[in-house]
């Protein structure tokens, strides 16, 4: 049973948990920051700033939060069932990939419609990605652990071969991207501050809590993450359930792709996503596998990188200092809650095998 | 068609399937000693990549590849013993773990990569050359696709029928192996499981790291950002595919090289395949081989289980 993953914290202990991970994070990257010769002060003012500082910057925060919050809420339900989907960076790019073609071949429709077809098709193309490493899981007994990261690889290089060559942007110079979307197909912002793609965020984030909380399906999810032999005997279709956690993350992961380009970049490339995949699982795992964890994991980590690129320029920290100060922060993230993987995983390994005897 | 029979009859997609394997073969080595005594390390691609990224550092300062080979090794094992630490010691999720250390070292290396050298631009560095073998070298076919090689491929198929004979034919071996099969009757018999656990892990940290070594130190000569690509998950495919075995991972390893010299000599000739659509094919191959032959493997019984005493 991975109680460590699906468990309700305390509020205060997680937020007791985020401070000190930030602490931690902030005193290990002023390391980095001094060896770069940065002004230590100005550089944590200016991240504050960038990331709530104004309207403008609460929007790009938000919408760095958008793919990689969409993606961990695909792999948190996974998770549940006790299933590693690391292949959000594949399902990204799928679903991407759909959304771009939908988008650029149907351009004569109204924009709202453009806007709903191009998130369906992302989530198609997703949801494939996401459908065959299940098939392969639940048919043949494939380790979705390796089966998504070798799609990950055929999916970007499906979109690298694409976007250099049948799909690419013949104004584009070389470039390895696809045209422009149209202006109507972009996801709108509310008020200048709110992205669409943040209220797509709120709404799939319910969504996996009622499908978790509040559905069969859900039940079966979590039946399977409490042990595969306790859920074979309780009746459980464990190969379905098993294939449709990868199904539902791929639907999510491919929703993130396409949101992300509609929403944000425009065009599709083949460095269209920065790792969002991996920093999906992260947030995740943060979140404790639950949709509101995860929510509030992602908009935490979305913030944190928007402060930092928006502060990179101003207070002169380097590409490479900007990723360590975020992954230290995450890496943090998850030393603070190692007590807890630890303690549920003991007592989870003692149920299990009684239950086996 | 032909000039596609044309390079699979080349010796030279022979040689270079035997270097392109190399480095999944030292890590599916690595691995099979883990997963035989129940870790399952996902963390094999941070391994890797971090002995490739310290192997060209260590080759950089000491200007020798057999010092580079010897640090970068060690940085691995600084990795694995992190992993050994958490999953085996505070029972963490072994593949949480894993996922969290990969990450981690794409970042770490990335980072001090561009903090030794300006924008990331690590030079290259005197790595393993190949060399001809006297006499040997000269025999028609064979010669060149064996013995005009570096020298550590000759090290590869030493430590691969080493593994199997200390797996399999030594006392050391079984305790292991037992630990993976069934820790508490192991610990009941007098068999200090998280010790075995921890050896098991340290050896799969060193190999692993030679093969980010052989990555960096034996191919390009220089480090690029996250250069593992993958190769560390396709050695933990080759290692289900090898049925545990380190012998059988010596062919494995070797399939997948193939299929990696091949996508890479093609694009060499007049054929008009898109580079792009063959440089997936070795994720492709390890995908349907995987399916091809996961019904008849059977891993270690207590594969990625935590053990605590209690």
């Amino acid at each position: 049973m991975r109680r460590a993953l699906t468990g309700r914290g305390d509020t205060v202990m997680l937020i007791v948990r985020t401070a000190a991970a930030l602490v931690g994070a902030a005193l290990v990257g002023a390391i980095f920051l001094l060896s770069d010769g940065v002004d230590l002060i100005f550089a944590f003012e200016e991240i504050l700033n960038q990331s709530v500082g104004s309207s403008f910057a609460i929007k790009n925060s938000l919408i760095d939060a958008v793919p990689i919050t969409l993606v961990g809420l695909g792999v948190a339900v996974a998770f549940r069932a006790g299933i590693f989907n690391l292949g959000g960076e594949g399902q990204i790019y799928m679903g991407a990939l759909a959304a771009v073609l939908v988008v650029l071949n149907l351009s004569g429709l109204p924009g709202p419609l453009l806007i709903l077809l191009g998130l369906a098709a992302g989530m198609v193309g997703g949801g494939l990605w996401g459908g065959i490493a299940g098939g392969l899981r639940s048919r043949l007994g494939l380790s979705e652990i390796i089966t998504t990261i070798m799609l990950n690889f055929i999916a970007f290089w499906i979109v690298s071969y694409l976007v250099r060559g049948p799909i690419q942007d013949p104004g584009g110079a070389g470039y390895p991207y696809t045209e422009e979307i149209p202006a109507k197909a972009e996801l709108p912002v509310i008020g200048g501050m709110i992205p669409f793609g943040a209220i797509l965020l709120i709404v799939a984030a319910a969504v996996v809590w009622v499908l978790l909380e509040r559905t069969r399906m859900g039940i079966s999810i979590k039946s399977l993450g409490a042990g595969e032999a306790a859920g074979r005997f309780a009746g459980l279709k464990v190969e379905r359930t098993g294939f449709n956690v990868l199904l539902i993350a791929g639907l999510l992961g491919g929703l993130a792709g396409a949101a992300s380009l509609l929403g944000n970049e425009g065009r599709l490339s083949d460095f269209f996503s920065p790792g969002w995949g991996f920093i999906g699982v992260m947030t995740a795992l943060i979140g404790r596998g639950t949709a509101v964890g995860t929510l509030v994991a992602g908009l935490m980590i979305g913030f944190l990188t928007s402060g930092i690129s928006g502060a990179q320029s101003a207070a002169g920290i380097p590409t490479a200092t900007a990723q360590i100060l975020l992954g230290v922060f995450v890496l943090f993230l998850i030393i603070v809650n190692t007590d807890i993987v630890v303690r549920h995983l003991r007592r989870a390994a003692f149920s299990l095998r009684r239950a086996e005897r | 068609m032909s000039e596609f029979l044309d390079v699979l009859g080349s010796t030279a997609l022979y040689a270079t399937a035997i270097r392109l394997a190399l480095p999944i073969l030292f890590a599916a080595l690595g691995e099979v000693f883990a997963e035989r005594a129940g870790l399952v390390n996902v963390g094999l691609e941070g391994m890797m990549l971090m002995g490739a990224f310290a192997g060209v550092i260590g080759a950089h300062y000491t200007g020798n590849p057999w010092l580079g080979a010897l640090i970068g090794m060690a940085a691995a094992v600084v990795i694995a013993a992190i992993q050994a630490g958490v999953s085996i010691n505070l029972s963490g999720d072994q593949i949480v773990v894993g996922i969290a250390l990969n990450l981690a070292v794409l970042g770490v290396t990335s980072f001090l990569a561009r903090a030794i050298w300006e924008g990331g631009d690590v030079p290259k560095v005197d790595g393993f050359s190949a060399f001809s073998m006297p006499l040997l070298s000269g025999i028609p076919g064979l010669g060149p696709i064996l013995f005009k090689q570096s020298a550590l491929i000759y090290v590869a198929i030493a430590a691969a029928v080493l593994s199997w004979w200390v797996l399999t034919r030594t006392s050391w071996g079984l305790r292991l192996r037992a630990c993976g099969e069934d820790p508490r009757s192991a610990d009941s018999l007098g068999i200090p499981v998280f010790a075995y656990r921890w050896k098991a892990m340290i050896i799969c940290g060193a190999l692993a790291g030679l093969g980010g070594v052989f990555l960096s130190l034996g191919q390009l000569f220089t480090f690029s950002d996250n250069m593992s690509g993958g190769r560390g998950f396709i050695a933990l495919a080759v290692v289900i595919i090898a049925r545990w075995s380190p012998l059988r991972a010596l062919g494995a390893a070797f399939l997948f090289g193939a299929f990696e010299a091949f996508a890479l000599r093609v694009q060499v000739t007049d054929i008009d395949v898109p580079a792009e659509l063959m440089l997936a094919l070795p994720y492709v191959v390890t995908l349907l081989v995987y399916a091809g032959v996961v019904g008849r493997s059977r891993p270690p019984k207590s594969l990625g289980r935590e053990y605590s005493r209690g």
